[in-house]
């Protein structure tokens, strides 16, 4: 029963964050817009690129689709509402999140376009960028917790939250869930604007129709990876336990969102010397913190 | 045997699936494709990990892969001269010396799988909570040095792999 639970919370935010992406980019609040995009997205005739990489091509938009279900498969909504509760949540999470660079590679080599193949190799340059922020920042929640289970990790959190505990580290893992989910100012990818759409410009009618709802199942788990390792998860007084985690997720990918539209995109170059040099100083130096005040403060 | 008929034949499946890409790796022309089916292979072999019951060295062999051979076809795509595989170009070599090495590897790896006394399975599987618990606890006990020594050289290799495949830059005026 949790399964269908979840994947009605995934349709429903999924659907939400259409409609909040189609107002960061062009300015107007529609409720209706997403269902007709998506409605003339599998109108439209889906093209096939001259001598593409077949298997490829096909395969990428349902890998990068299968990746964000299963990194949904491991958030808990609730007190047992969660597909799996794995013993190894938190690294799990990360595996799933590994594949996402996969299938991103495998759409850019797919099509044989100039464009995409560079979309698809920025991204590995990206990932090398954010990938480091992805894990450390996780290693200290996992250290205040005692364990990789994300339910335990929810739990940990009872007398504080982690954004209070270890701020630090989550501010390193929400711009690299930014990065992750290739969201403005770090879209570079497929840049709008610059690349042509960067890996999904050869993609045409239903395939981009399951590459942009893969990516708004992508930007939902993060949400969700954010809500349950730093906001808390479903703890809240009054509410329902599972209306705290939506809400949560809810105005965390709001908040994701709309930082596009105030902030310009980010070189390449920059974010990997950042990432690099001031992000993984500073994600070790989280984890060294974290330790210190786990030793010494019971909380 | 402990496990299940489900749990052996999702074992046989995933072995399968694991040999199989591992022999794709080679029948195809494109360097991305072989890196991909590399990857694959041992997305299978992370997978009989997780059927195996060891869940930490699933996902973890999950996650580092995933990874690893996408850098890998990275360095294929700026390295080989076809990378796309579609100008056809034969990129095997010393042919006789690789089936004799891969003659002798298949020999030691069956050797080592038959004759050693392996007895008998373990019995009683701790949780995979546990198992977390147990792997730290022998990563920083008497494994440490062993690891803590890999992680050094790894990461010496590392840097002097990007040394060696940074080309040098000519100085200005020269001819």
């Amino acid at each position: 029963m949790s399964i269908f639970y979840i994947l009605l919370t995934l349709a429903i935010g999924a659907y939400f964050i259409a409609v909040v992406e189609s107002w960061a980019v062009h300015g107007r609040f529609s409720l209706s817009r997403p269902a007709f995009s998506a409605l003339a997205l599998f109108g439209r005739e889906s093209i096939l690129a001259r001598t593409p990489d077949r298997l490829f091509f096909e395969s990428a938009p349902v890998l990068l689709l299968v990746a964000g279900l299963l990194t949904m498969a491991v958030i808990p909504l609730a007190p047992g509402l969660i597909i799996t509760d794995l013993a190894t949540g938190a690294l799990f999470l990360n595996a799933a999140l590994a594949y996402v660079l996969v299938a991103l590679i495998m759409a850019g080599w797919g099509p044989n376009g100039g464009y995409a193949m560079i979309g698809g190799w920025r991204f590995l340059g990206q990932f090398i960028a954010y990938a480091m922020l992805i894990v450390m920042p996780i290693t200290a929640v996992a250290m205040r917790a005692e364990s990789l289970s994300t339910t335990l990790i929810v739990l940990s959190q009872a007398e504080l939250w982690n954004v209070f505990y270890q701020p630090l580290g989550f501010v390193l893992f929400w711009i690299a869930a930014m990065g992750l989910a290739w969201l403005p100012p770090l879209d570079l990818p497929n840049a709008p604007g610059e690349l042509a759409g960067g890996f999904e410009a050869e993609y045409t009618g239903a395939r981009l129709a399951v590459l942009r709802l893969a990516r708004m199942v992508i930007i939902l788990a993060l949400a969700g990876a954010i809500v349950t390792f730093y906001l808390g998860g479903w703890l809240g007084p009054w509410l329902p336990d599972w209306l705290w985690s939506v809400i949560k997720m809810l105005i965390v990918t709001t908040l994701m969102l709309t930082t596009g539209r105030l902030v310009p995109r980010v070189r390449e170059s920059y974010f990997l010397a950042a990432g690099w040099k001031l992000g993984i100083p500073l994600a070790l130096a989280n984890i060294f913190l974290v330790g210190v005040i786990a030793l010494v403060v019971d909380i | 045997m402990t496990g299940s008929y489900a749990e052996l034949f999702f074992l046989v499946f995933f072995g399968l699936a694991a040999v199989w890409f591992g022999i794709v790796v080679f029948r195809t022309h494109s360097m991305v494709r072989s890196a991909m089916a590399l990857l694959f292979s041992q997305t299978a072999v992370g997978a009989m990990f997780l059927v195996m019951q060891t869940e930490f060295l699933g996902v973890l062999q999950l996650m580092m892969m995933a990874t690893e051979m996408s850098i890998m076809a990275l360095f294929m795509v700026m390295f080989m001269m076809d990378p796309g595989g579609m100008g056809a170009m034969d990129m095997s070599h010393q042919k006789r010396l690789s089936l004799r090495a891969g003659g002798i590897g298949l020999v030691a790896a069956l050797a080592v799988s038959w004759l050693p006394d392996w007895g008998p399975a373990a019995s009683n599987i701790p949780d995979a909570g546990r198992q977390v618990e147990l792997l730290g606890i022998e990563l920083l006990g008497r494994s440490m040095f062993i690891f803590e020594s890999a992680g050094l050289t790894i990461l010496t290799s590392m840097i002097a792999a990007t040394m060696v495949a940074i080309a040098p830059r000519k100085k200005e005026g020269a001819a």
